[in-house]
Order: structure tokens, then C-alpha cells, then sequence
């Protein structure tokens, strides 16, 4: 074209071509920079990766559990389980109002001795020393003083054993009551045995028939026709099987009426306590077995109205595991996957945990950070600190070795049986478990407390000794208020630590499957308990990969990861809301 | 009360700045000597060395300041003036490291750095305001009021009275008397700084200490602060570090300058500015060098 070749006048440099094009090396059509930029963000996303992995897999796992909950549920109400269930809890009643009886009798054998054997006891008490202490000595007592010695503590383990005898004696007639009392049970009970036999037999027949169906589909499946054949199934038909069962309610009626008179009869007439103060407790015997009585009508209807084919619903096989207060595996009877004793186990640890950790760690933070000089703030963080980074096996092993011993021995002391619990055997319990996981979360709260403190602007500090305010006032009424917030998520990030470790728990916490008994009061620290870490720990390596018990623990690590994730989102929302704005 | 010759209207009359007219810098000074020129000698500082560590921040200062009036102190940055003013109360007790190794400090004749005197009620009767307004992370009431409380003052009636009493006398209670209860962060710099102003006065001290007030506020705000000033001398001594020569200037009745943590001039206000004996004085009022 003419208008390319257009001379160009000779005075005008041509212009340096303006280069705003990017590089042209490129790695998968991306340039340099983009790939930095790329290996960069996939470092950062990988969290929220692995996060969104962590869930899927959890809730893969979990989902599938309360689908075979419902299907165990269902076949404990047809093969019968549950209709004899109506029954034991009626015996179980009956069992826990026999031993309110026995704790009666302890409480007036107590009670007497205390009165009447102070002297007795200290006799023995002396006695015994005194034996000891020349057995101990050996070449120094001469054997003529031994020798009166242990016939001084001969003499007063007769009179102790005379007086042991004779508050028996007084309690005879008492415990004729309390053996035709507890006798009267008997016939339900046998009843439940046998109706109990009849139900597991219908049960395992299903299963194993369940079983026999999956061998054959797996042989169908490989082409083995012959041998899919030579398999004999056998439905069950749990409507006439369970008839076997249900057929007995005129029988139990019968019975019933039986121990409900008997019952009346017993308590008709009360024994008279030897200690007269105990009387009411036994009048209070009375009512709750009249309470316990009037409870049978109730019993017989429910019998009456149950329907083995009544369906099982999805609510109840979530809250047959949310709310349900037995863990209970490899059973003859029936399996239970409640989370409830293992939550309350958890929460008692962290509680304690909180409850040592929390004024600790802060108090810990407060001073280092307002009241230490250099030297000690020197000496004391890294020392907090370096509890974080000791192994929580190491440090459960110390609980086992050393302090569950110790916390035993101390509580052995008469000085401090004030304290609730004590005295106490178990030598693992919740209390040892909590002492040793509150050293885990010192570091925890103490550093972010620290860091929370640290965080309140010196201006605050120097306005208010301007004003004449102590050191101890300006903490108090100024540096700790500022820092609330960060102190305040410190714990609740520390309770996450708390909850979350495993290794302390399982090997310190006694891990008895129960919900604790919380009448105790404040005893209920030394109880052992388990927890939901220990358990998926413990039982993990035991189940079978698909297994009704498998999904279960799956279900409680999906419970641990909530609670994390709460207590997280919380303590993220408070700093957020109470964070100072600083003009 | 500064008087001015020419109509000071702060409001309306931009700032100078030493950098922008050098040469034909006039600063309005009171011509005139205030009724009563005597005044009493409140503090007394003597032969005074401060060390930060093994750093000497305070040479040989002598010093006496007046009894209700207003004293400023000036001086280029790290001239020690702020470590002096600190030194009054006390404050610099609270860092690590400062030590007082010759001369001392009295105030109405007591040594404030004697062994029986107890810094916390030093600090009761020489108040400090800082350069950042700094109110509490409370509520307004409660900024003023936490004088009084930790003093141990319970009653409903006085509280409010002094809250009231101490926001007037800070100009700030028309302004704020109808949400006494929001938070003291919710309010304005000026505002702010006033309100930490209204929080040293609740506690009646006798000394206001007043560390570079106005540094981080408008000209308005400024202004504001600065005719508070002249309120609060008729009640309070006060003694205020400035970077501003304009405002020590329109403030003060006396004027201390320092240089590399010497006293080099201490004068009327008047004398200092017009007439200078020291040559460095002279330049860095002139605004040659600082």
C-alpha cells in the first residue's frame, strides 16, 4: 500500500517502540509472576483444603451411623428387647430402693460405733502403735513388753469385735426386714430371665440369617450358584416369635399383683431404728415404695400398648445417641451409643481443667506483664511456655506415676478429709486427668492473656497513675477491664485445648463408661470418667471398618469438631465485639 | 490573662509557622504586666540531674515555678523539657531504669522525692494531661468520676456533683451533659483531650501538669484548649510542655527554654519572646533553628 511506504521525514527520530507487552515465557500458559503468585495462594489455600477434606470425610463417615442406629433400634423392639426392657427397669427400681435400705444400716452401724466405740477404737488405735513400735524396735523393747503389748491388742480387737456383734444384734430385726424387703422381687425376676432368653434367641437367629443373606448375595456375586443355594435362610417372622414373649402378660399381671401385696405387707410394719435421728429416713423408705407401687399400673399399660412393628423413627435414632445415657458395646443384650456419659466426662475434666487453669494462667499473665522486672519475665515465660511443648503422653505418664499417687495419699490425710471426695481410692479419676490438663491449657491462656494485656495502650495505664491510682487499683479497674475480651476468648480457646486432648484423658481419667453420679456433690470430681477423645482413641484400632460401632466413634469425632468450631467462632466474636477502638 | 495589643481571634487568624515568615514573626504577647506581677514560688526545682539508664537527659536544672500561673516550657525536640515536666509528678517512676542523682524536686517546700512521700498522693495533687487525649475505655461519667472512686468516694450526690462541677470547669459540660453515659471515646479530639482536662480537675489537684495538649488537635480544638487555660490559672498551676511557640506565647506568663537538656533561658513570657539575653534562645524563638 502507498501510505506504508510514505518516506518519513528525516529530522524526526522515530519513535523507541513503547514495550508494555508482558513476558513471553510462560509455564502452563502462565507468566512468571502469575506462577509465584499461584504457589503462593495454593500454600494459603491448602488450610481450607485440608478443612473442607477434614468435614467431608467426618460427616462420610458419621452420616451413616444413625441409619444402622435405626435399623439396631428397630430390631431390638421386634425381637421382643424392648417390651422385657419395660420390665428390668421395674426390677432396677426395685434394686436401687434395696440399697437406700443398705445405706440406712451403714449410716446407723456408723453412728453407733461413733457413740459407743470412741473408746474402743482409740484403745486399738494405741495398741497397735505401740505393737508396732516395739516390733519396730526389736533388740531395744524386751520381749516380756512385746509380748503384753500384743495382748493389749489382742484385748482390744475382742472388745472391738464384741461391740461390732452387738450392734449387729440390734440391727437383727432390721435386717430381716430388709432381706423379706429385697426376697420380694424375686418372682419379676425370674420372669425377666426367661423372657430374656427367649428375645436373645430371636435376635441372634435374625442376625445370623442377616449374615447367611450377605454370604449368599457375595456367592451369587461371584457366580458360586451352587453354593448361594446350599444356603438355607430362614426369616424370621418376629410378629409370631415375639408373640412367645408378649403371650406372658396375664402371667406378669399375676405376679405383679403378687409383689405389689408383698411389697405393702413389708412395709406395713417398720423396724425401729436403734438410732432414733435415722427414723425419718426409713419413714421416707416408706413413701418412695408406696411412689414405687403406684408406678405398676403405669407399667401394665405400657406392656399392653407396645406393638413390636411400631416403626423406628429418625428422631429417635439421633436422640437415642445425643441424649442417650448408655454407652454400651459388645453386649449379649442390646448396644447403646449415647454420648452423654462420654460429654459429661469431657465437660467434668475441662471444668476442673478451667477451674485451676483459668486463675493460673491469667494471674500468671497479669503479673509478668505489669508487675515483673525483666529478670523474672525472663525466667518465668519461657518456663509457661515449654509446658506447651512437653509431649501430653509424657506428661500423662507423670499423672499416673506421681500425681494420681500423690492426690491419693494427700487425700488419706485426716487434715484435709473437709475437702469433698476425700477421702478416695481410685487412684485415676477426673480430678487427675483435670489437674494434669489444666497444665496443658496454662500455656494456652496464659500466652494469649499476656498478649491481651500487653495489647491495652500504655496511655491507660499513665492516665490513671496520673490520677493517683495504685498499681493494684490500675490493673484492677482499668488494664484487666480493657483486656477482657482477649482474656475472656483466652479461656475459651483454652477449654478448646482442653477438650481436644486425648493422651491425658485416656490414660488418666479412670475411663469408666458412666455418667457420674453427681449427688456426690462436689465429690464428683473424683469419680473416673471417660471422655469422647478417649474413646474414639481407645475403641478406633478395636471396630470394624464400616461397622454400626465404627460409625459411632466417627459421629463423636463429628461432635468434638463442633464443639472446637464453636468455641472457636466465639472466642474469634468476642474479640471482635469488645475490641477497643482507640482514637 | 494575656492581653493582646492587635485583635487575637485564633478562631479566624491562620497559624504561623516559624518556617513560613522568619524574618517578620511578631508574637502577640501581652504588653502589659498581669495586675499582681508577684507571685509565690509553688515548686522549686534544685541542681537537678535525670538519667535514663546510663543517658543523662536533665543537666544542672534550676528552676522556680509560680503559684497559679501559667509556665510553659519550650524547646526542641529531646531538649528534656516532657522528662523535666514528668519528673514533677513523679511519672517517670514507672520506667525502668531512670534515676535522680543529684538536686531534687520541692513542691510548697516539700522535697516530693523524700523517703516518706507516697508517689500515688503526689500524683492526688499534681495532675498530669498527656499529649494524646487518652480518656478511659468507659463511659464519661465514669472517666471523671475515677479519680474519686478509687479515693474511695461512694456517694451518688457528690459524684454527680463533681462530674457536673468538673465538666463546667473543662467547657465541655453543655456539650456532653445530655449523654454522660456514652462511651468518652465516642467524643471528638478536642472533645476528648477536654474531657481528660475535666478528669484531672475532678480530683482538685493543685498542679496540672500539661504535656504538648494540642499537638494532636485542630486549630479550633486548639483554641479551645488554650482559653480553658486561661480559666483553669485562676484555680490551678499549670505548666505546659509546647511545641508551639504561638501558644506559649498566648498562654503563659512564664516561659522556660531548654536546649539539649540544659536550662538555657527562664523569663516572662514577654522578655523571653521580644527580648531574649540568650543568643540560642533568640534563634529558636525566631524560628532559625528547632
Amino acid at each position: 500500500m502507498p501510505s506504508d511506504v510514505q518516506p518519513v521525514s528525516p529530522d524526526a527520530v522515530p519513535a523507541k517502540p513503547f514495550a508494555v507487552r508482558k513476558a513471553r515465557t510462560r509455564f502452563f500458559g502462565l507468566t512468571f509472576d502469575e506462577c509465584i503468585r499461584v504457589f503462593f495462594g495454593g500454600n494459603a489455600f491448602v488450610a481450607v483444603i485440608v478443612l473442607a477434606l477434614i468435614t467431608f470425610f467426618l460427616f462420610r463417615e458419621g452420616s451413616a451411623f444413625f441409619g444402622q442406629n435405626r435399623e439396631s433400634l428397630r430390631v431390638y423392639r421386634q425381637a421382643g428387647l424392648e417390651y422385657i426392657d419395660i420390665i428390668r427397669q421395674q426390677e432396677a427400681d426395685h434394686t436401687a430402693l434395696t440399697r437406700y435400705l443398705f445405706a440406712i444400716r451403714m449410716k446407723v452401724v456408723a453412728t453407733l460405733r461413733e457413740e459407743r466405740g470412741a473408746v474402743i477404737q482409740a484403745d486399738l488405735e494405741a495398741a497397735k502403735n505401740a505393737v508396732q513400735q516395739l516390733a519396730g524396735a526389736e533388740g531395744g523393747a524386751t520381749s516380756t513388753t512385746l509380748v503384753s503389748a500384743r495382748a493389749r491388742l489382742a484385748e482390744a480387737q475382742k472388745a472391738d469385735a464384741a461391740l461390732g456383734a452387738s450392734i449387729n444384734g440390734e440391727l437383727a430385726v432390721f435386717d430381716t426386714f430388709a432381706e423379706r424387703y429385697s426376697d420380694t422381687v424375686l418372682p419379676v425376676r425370674g420372669l425377666v430371665s426367661d423372657l430374656g432368653e427367649i428375645a436373645t434367641g430371636i435376635k441372634s437367629r435374625y442376625i445370623e440369617n442377616e449374615d447367611y443373606k450377605v454370604a449368599r448375595s457375595q456367592f451369587i456375586q461371584a457366580g458360586k450358584q451352587g453354593e448361594a443355594d446350599a444356603i438355607q435362610l430362614r426369616e424370621i417372622d418376629f410378629k409370631t416369635e415375639v408373640a412367645a414373649i408378649t403371650g406372658i402378660l396375664p402371667a406378669y399381671q399375676q405376679i405383679n399383683g403378687e409383689f405389689t401385696a408383698a411389697l405393702q405387707e413389708t412395709v406395713r410394719e417398720l423396724p425401729v431404728l436403734p438410732v432414733a435421728s435415722l427414723q425419718p429416713r426409713l419413714d421416707r423408705f416408706k413413701v418412695l415404695t408406696q411412689d414405687y407401687v403406684a408406678m405398676f399400673p403405669g407399667i401394665e399399660a405400657r406392656l399392653k400398648a407396645w406393638d413390636p412393628l411400631t416403626p423406628v423413627t429418625w428422631s429417635k435414632s439421633f436422640s437415642s445417641f445425643i441424649f442417650g445415657r448408655e454407652w454400651l458395646t459388645a453386649s449379649f443384650w442390646q448396644d447403646w451409643y449415647g454420648v452423654v456419659p462420654l460429654f459429661v466426662g469431657s465437660l467434668v475434666i475441662s471444668l476442673i481443667a478451667l477451674i485451676i487453669a483459668v486463675p493460673l494462667g491469667v494471674c500468671a499473665a497479669i503479673y509478668i506483664n505489669q508487675v515483673a522486672g525483666p529478670r523474672e519475665q525472663k525466667l518465668v515465660k519461657p518456663a509457661i511456655e515449654f509446658i506447651s511443648a512437653i509431649p501430653s503422653v509424657v506428661l500423662g505418664f507423670f499423672g499416673i506415676a506421681v500425681l494420681g499417687q500423690t492426690l491419693r495419699a494427700l487425700s488419706q490425710f485426716e487434715s484435709l478429709s473437709w475437702i469433698p471426695g476425700f477421702p478416695y481410692s481410685e487412684r485415676l479419676n477426673a480430678l487427675t486427668a483435670g489437674v494434669l490438663l489444666a497444665l496443658i491449657a496454662v500455656p494456652t491462656i496464659f500466652t494469649l492473656a499476656e498478649d491481651a494485656i500487653n495489647n491495652v495502650p500504655r496511655a491507660f495505664k499513665e492516665a490513671s497513675f496520673a490520677l493517683g491510682a495504685s498499681r493494684l487499683q490500675t490493673i484492677v479497674r482499668i488494664v484487666v477491664p480493657a483486656a477482657l475480651s482477649g482474656i475472656v476468648s483466652a479461656v475459651l480457646l483454652g477449654l478448646g485445648r482442653v477438650m481436644g486432648e486425648t493422651m491425658v484423658v485416656l490414660l488418666c481419667a479412670g475411663n469408666r463408661i458412666a455418667i457420674p453420679d453427681f449427688t456426690a456433690g462436689l465429690a464428683v470430681a473424683v469419680q473416673p470418667v471417660h471422655t469422647m477423645t478417649g474413646i474414639i482413641a481407645q475403641e478406633m484400632g478395636e471396630v470394624a471398618r464400616g461397622g454400626i460401632h465404627y460409625r459411632a466413634l466417627f459421629v463423636v469425632g463429628l461432635v468434638l469438631f463442633f464443639i472446637a468450631l464453636l468455641l472457636n467462632y466465639l472466642a474469634q466474636k468476642i474479640v471482635r465485639k469488645y475490641r477497643i477502638s482507640v482514637g | 490573662m494575656v492581653t493582646t495589643t492587635s485583635s487575637r481571634t485564633p478562631l479566624s487568624s491562620p497559624m504561623e509557622t516559624p518556617a513560613d515568615t522568619p524574618a517578620s514573626r511578631t508574637f502577640k504577647v501581652s504588653s502589659v504586666p498581669s495586675e499582681d506581677d508577684r507571685a509565690d514560688t509553688l515548686i522549686e526545682i534544685k541542681d537537678f540531674d535525670f538519667y535514663y539508664g546510663t543517658k543523662q537527659a536533665l543537666f544542672d536544672i534550676n528552676l522556680k515555678l509560680d503559684d497559679k500561673r501559667v509556665t510553659a516550657f519550650i524547646g526542641p525536640s529531646g531538649c528534656g523539657k516532657s522528662t523535666l515536666l514528668r519528673c514533677l509528678n513523679r511519672m517517670n517512676d514507672l520506667i525502668d531504669g531512670t534515676r535522680i542523682t543529684r538536686g531534687g524536686v520541692k513542691v510548697r517546700g516539700v522535697d516530693i522525692y523524700g523517703r516518706d512521700v507516697d508517689s500515688i498522693e503526689l500524683r492526688k495533687r499534681v495532675g498530669m494531661v498527656f499529649q494524646k487525649s487518652n480518656p478511659f475505655p468507659k463511659s464519661i461519667y465514669e472517666n471523671i468520676v475515677y479519680g474519686l472512686r478509687i479515693q474511695g468516694v461512694k456517694s451518688k450526690a457528690r459524684l454527680d456533683e463533681v462530674v457536673e462541677k468538673s465538666l463546667r470547669g473543662a467547657a465541655l459540660w453543655d456539650e456532653v451533659k445530655d449523654r454522660l453515659h456514652e462511651s468518652g471515646l465516642s467524643l471528638s479530639g478536642g472533645q476528648q483531650q477536654r474531657l481528660c482536662i475535666a478528669r484531672t480537675i475532678a480530683v482538685e489537684p493543685e498542679v496540672i501538669l500539661m504535656d504538648e495538649p494540642c499537638s494532636a488537635l485542630d486549630p479550633i480544638a486548639t483554641a479551645k484548649v488554650e482559653e480553658l487555660i486561661h480559666e483553669l490559672k485562676k484555680q490551678f498551676t499549670i505548666i505546659i510542655v509546647t511545641h508551639s511557640m504561638q501558644q506559649a506565647a498566648r498562654c503563659s506568663d512564664k516561659t522556660a527554654f531548654f536546649y539539649m537538656g540544659k536550662l538555657i533561658e527562664y523569663a516572662d513570657t514577654r522578655t523571653i519572646f521580644m527580648n531574649p539575653a540568650n543568643a540560642q534562645t533568640e534563634a529558636y524563638v525566631s524560628g532559625r533553628f528547632g
